[in-house]
């Protein structure tokens, strides 16, 4: 039971981790309607823009808000110059699609330029203690990541619904021309989302770091799949919908991964989106969308 | 139809030249060795470190004067650790008659994939790494320059049974084809013992950085001591969540754990962690001691005992040429069969299918350092 | 949406040249090109470039596969190396626990990997656009995960080793012999005139059809839902028929080789040559083979620039390189044709 009630406690800090990361394909594919694929390597990205202001000896926090603002901008210069001209170009969705595809490869392979392809070390910055509880055991670490995860999955959520921006944000989801018309800057409010998006994934990047003591470059393609999933098995384009499907996941997951092995482990995320989608397409949250002729 | 056949054709035509650059000619003022290791991807640390391993033993004898007369020339190929790269290469390797053989590949799924070509090709492939105990049956020019993984299980029982006194052992390994087969191989051997019990064997994913699952039913099944079958990448995350859950763990790694890598990602966590090594950075020996201090210029850290047989995998093959004073494929071959070659490894010899035979010596981390284990 | 059929004819009025210079001497051609390609293993190339025009061989398959659903329907699958695999396993564990003769054993494989396509095809009932690619995704990684761990059927991590190579009237087939570049070749032919005739039949148009536009091909009667589960039954099928080959052409299978990283090669092999024409397939295939083995000298570097290829070609070229859309959609009748080259908009001569 204590094993249980662990797991369950493991996959949820897990499955913030996988939130984090839904976030950031959320938010754009809610206005773009694009699957960032590019998000994973951002995601990778940002852990190793931590890795390396903490080489600078930046304490934790200066350095995960540092790599954050570096791969917030990363997020912006992605949208700025390759998928920018493509909407102006009006290109087909494909497009877009295969040129995150090919950002991806870009940075995870400029990372294992720089910084080599093994596994480095990252500092066990969260460790203050573990509290113990009739066998179950909670780690300061796993407490950061579930404070830290909360506290910008509210604020995102806040800044989307409380703000003019959020406002302007929401409306270019609806409908991009009509938000024009409303004198948006539609192109101003996407490059902010991928700001947003490149900004959540170094969080996530520097707490999952700090939660293995690892970072690598291909770090973030399994993750990337599995947020990936999270977020449309709780409705793309929804904040709550990421952070529900992404503790979803990660809890199923690690159950899972107690209860038959960890053989199938990795397959878990996907398995649950596929039976999700088939009775519900839009996912748990997600508004089902109305074609219109 | 046609567009597509002209399109074809086109692409035909502007390859051609490429391809016809590509298969160069057999230079005969040089002996070739091809050193086909992964140079990027996942297993690059260890890729690299052979190559390195294997250009010092290179001029070494080149600086000597070279074999027969002839400079040897090391030609590297990147396998990136892909069965589907390593057969290409392969191909390529053969197709090159100026190579007479090769060090590499680096699992042992790899290596079996490309074999075949090098036994038909009459092409000498000594892996310094594949440890699967089939590898070395594959033809008669397949060697192994590395003991068979049973051997290193052997010396691990034995520190369970006689210098931990430990029974309840639980084996760890990664889902891979050779962490499957060592774990499985693990397993028997702690099953054949008298004094071990075999209570759990959990497999994880390479794709995964989170052991907690595995952690908790070795633990449940009481293990005390976990044999760890994975590749450098599993020991520090492993055994820092392990001790987390369970400080008084003793922890096995294979030879391959014998890396400064695991200090660094295992800190605290992997001190106290034994392995079995055949080679040991800080010998006496003046032989090793020269190969470490280049190898340390040119890399910046300790070689693994992995690149150490790299090393000797060389010596083995440019000794042999020489023993045999030709470059006849199939006395060469004979020559490596027969060879008795005193190296940085020990003394290395081949029995009948074409694995080496050699010594062990327990190494465990104390103080953030490998130190030889004494009781 | 709209077509402006002026507009390609114009930027691609260059191209287009070239193609009718081609097509003009078409009864010459294909035939020379025929013989050229029957003769590449008497040119005395080594096996290790025979090997390489063999693997462009089964990517052009491949490509074609992807072409049908994702660049004739418009229906982007990430799985498709997912059949790859079916058709590599059923082809290989028919041969060895079944016995079954090799020349039975690759239609087999690709029936079984069209049945696995329409499962997949299936929710295609209820998903649309993004959310069906996402099943296709994860389809992949489920079939990748099932061969990984289904030790008693696949050997799981193991692979399956030692796949005997076919016999054909006695003679081994191996690289060496040039045997399986000629199976490939045939495979090829066959695979590229089927396509060719799927394309140019009442299902090609459909398939059509519903890439420009779902609503309105329902609209005029076309069982989209048909035709989408159609379109992934034959990619699946010419899928599995090309890893049905590929297993005993390199005589070891296991789940490493039929990753996500494969699918989304096939991808932009299909998107380099042009989604939606099929001499795209061919030069896509060649050239993304072809790059790698080249630019091994790149080491890490080689994968940046695959990406920066990528990028460039969808900000400037998001046809692909062969991808010129020259001619008018349908074909017109002789009086308007000569009309619309009074017009200037099709070029003379046709």
């Amino acid at each position: 039971m204590a094993d249980f009630v662990q797991q369950i406690l493991n996959g949820f800090a897990l499955g913030l981790a996988y939130a984090l990361v839904a976030v950031g394909y959320s938010l754009v594919f809610g206005i773009l309607r694009l699957i960032n694929f590019s998000h994973g390597s951002v995601y990778a990205f940002g852990a190793h823009a931590a890795f390396f202001m903490v080489g600078l000896h930046f304490g934790p926090v200066p350095a995960i808000i540092a790599a954050m603002l570096i791969t917030g901008v990363l997020g912006v210069v992605i949208d700025r110059t390759a998928l920018a001209p493509l909407r102006k170009k009006k290109s087909v969705s494909i497009a877009a699609l295969v040129t995150t595809l090919g950002i991806s490869s870009i940075i995870q392979n400029m990372l294992v330029v720089i910084f080599g392809s093994q596994r480095k070390p990252f500092p066990d910055f969260f460790n203050f203690g573990t509290l113990e509880l009739g066998g179950v055991r909670l780690g300061s670490r796993q407490l950061v990541m579930v404070t830290v995860s909360l506290a910008l999955l509210l604020l995102l959520l806040m800044v989307v619904n409380k703000t003019k921006v959020g406002l302007a944000m929401r409306a270019t989801a609806q409908n991009q021309k009509a938000a024009a018309l409303m004198g948006i800057n539609v192109n101003n409010i996407i490059t902010l989302t991928f700001l947003m998006g490149g900004a959540s994934a170094a969080i996530a990047g520097g707490m999952v770091g700090g939660y293995y003591q690892i970072v690598y470059p291909s770090m973030g393609f399994m993750i990337g799949l599995k947020a990936f999933a999270a977020s449309v098995l709780g409705g793309i384009g929804s904040l709550p919908g990421a952070l529900v499907g992404g503790l979803l996941v990660g809890v199923i997951e690690s159950l899972a991964a107690l209860f038959f092995g960890s053989n199938y482990r990795d397959a878990t995320a996907f398995i649950i989106l596929i039976a999700v989608l088939i009775f519900r397409p839009a996912g748990l949250f997600g508004k089902k969308e109305v074609v219109k002729v | 139809m046609k567009k597509i056949l002209i399109a074809a054709l086109v692409i035909l035509a502007a390859a051609l030249p490429v391809f016809a650059g590509g298969g160069s000619e057999a230079q005969s003022d040089t002996i070739k060795i091809a050193v086909a290791v992964p140079m990027t991807g996942d297993n690059a640390e260890y890729g690299q470190t052979f190559l390195i391993a294997a250009q010092i033993m290179t001029e070494e004898w080149n600086a000597a004067g070279g074999v027969l007369g002839k400079q040897v020339e090391i030609v590297n190929y990147d396998d990136k650790n892909s069965a589907e790269e390593a057969a290409s290469i392969a191909q390529k390797i053969v197709s090159d008659p100026g190579i007479i053989g090769v060090l590499g590949h680096f699992s042992s799924g790899v290596s079996m994939t490309a074999a075949p070509t090098y036994e038909e090709n009459k092409v000498i492939e000594i892996s310094n790494c594949a440890s699967h105990p089939d590898y070395s049956k594959m033809g008669k020019y397949i060697f192994r320059n590395n003991t068979a993984i049973t051997e290193e299980f052997k010396v691990m029982v034995d520190i369970i049974e006689n210098d931990l006194k430990l029974t309840k052992v639980g084996v760890v390994a990664i889902k891979t084809d050779w962490g499957n087969t060592a774990g499985g191989l693990a397993d028997k051997l702690v099953l054949a013992s008298s004094k071990l019990q075999l209570v759990a064997h959990e497999d994880v994913l390479e794709t995964s950085d989170d052991h907690g699952p595995a952690i908790a039913k070795l633990k449940a099944a009481g293990a005390e001591a976990v044999i760890c079958v994975g590749m450098y990448s599993l020991y520090g995350p492993f055994a820092k969540q392990y001790k987390e859950v369970d400080p008084n763990v003793q922890l096995i790694g294979v030879s391959n754990a014998y890396t400064q890598q695991i200090i660094q990602l295992g800190g605290q966590a992997v001190e106290g962690l034994f392995a079995p090594v055949s080679f040991y950075a800080e010998s006496s020996d003046p032989a090793t001691k020269k190969f470490v201090d280049e190898f340390k210029k040119r890399w910046g850290a300790e070689p693994s005992s992995l690149a150490a047989q790299a090393y000797d995998s060389i010596g083995i093959l440019l000794q042999a040429i020489k023993n045999t004073g030709s470059l006849d494929r199939e006395k060469v071959r004979d020559a490596v069969q027969n060879i008795n070659y005193k190296g940085i490894t020990g003394q290395t010899t081949f029995d009948a299918i074409g694995d080496a035979a050699k010594q062990f010596t327990k190494v465990i981390i104390r103080g953030g350092k490998f130190v030889p284990y004494t009781k | 949406m709209e077509k402006n059929t002026e507009e390609p004819l114009k930027t691609a009025g260059g191209l287009y040249r070239v193609e009718l210079f081609f097509s003009k001497r078409r009864m010459i051609l294909i035939p020379a090109a025929f013989i050229l390609f029957l003769a590449v293993p008497l040119m005395g190339f080594n096996q290790y470039i025979l090997r390489i025009f063999t693997v462009i061989g089964i990517y052009i398959i491949l490509s074609l596969a992807l072409n049908l659903v994702a660049g004739y329907t418009g229906q982007l699958s990430m799985g498709n190396a997912a059949f790859y695999a079916i058709g590599a396993y059923t082809a290989t564990l028919l041969l060895l626990r079944g016995g079954v003769n090799y020349w039975l054993t690759i239609p087999l494989a690709a029936v079984l990997a069209g049945f696995c396509g329409l499962l997949l095809g299936l929710p295609t009932f209820r998903l649309r656009g993004s959310y069906l690619t996402i099943v296709t995704l994860g389809f992949g990684e489920i079939v990748r995960m099932i061969l990984m761990n289904w030790d008693s059927v696949t050997n799981g991590t193991l692979g399956i080793r030692n796949i005997p190579a076919p016999d054909f009237f006695g003679i081994t087939l191996s690289l060496r012999n040039g045997g399986f570049y000629y199976l490939v070749l045939f495979l090829v032919v066959l695979v590229s005139a089927a396509s060719w005739f799927i394309v140019n039949s009442k299902i090609g148009r459909a398939f059509v059809s519903i890439r420009e536009d779902e609503i309105a091909a329902q609209m005029m009667g076309i069982r989209t839902t048909k035709y989408k589960a159609l379109a992934f039954v034959l990619s699946a099928f010419f899928s599995g028929l090309a890893g049905a080959f590929y297993a005993p052409m390199v005589g070891y299978i296991d789940s490493n080789s039929f990753t996500f990283e494969v699918s989304s090669q096939i991808i932009s092999m299909a998107i380099l040559g042009g989604l939606g024409t099929m001499r795209g397939m061919f030069f896509g295939a060649a050239v993304l083979i072809v790059f790698p083995e080249v630019s091994r000298f790149l080491m890490d570097y080689r994968f940046v620039i695959y990406g920066v290829i990528l990028v460039l070609m969808m900000r400037f070229r998001p046809q692909g390189l062969l991808g010129w859309q020259p001619r008018v959609p349908v074909r017109f009748s002789k009086t308007v044709r000569s009309d619309l080259m009074r017009e200037g908009i099709l070029p003379e001569g046709e």
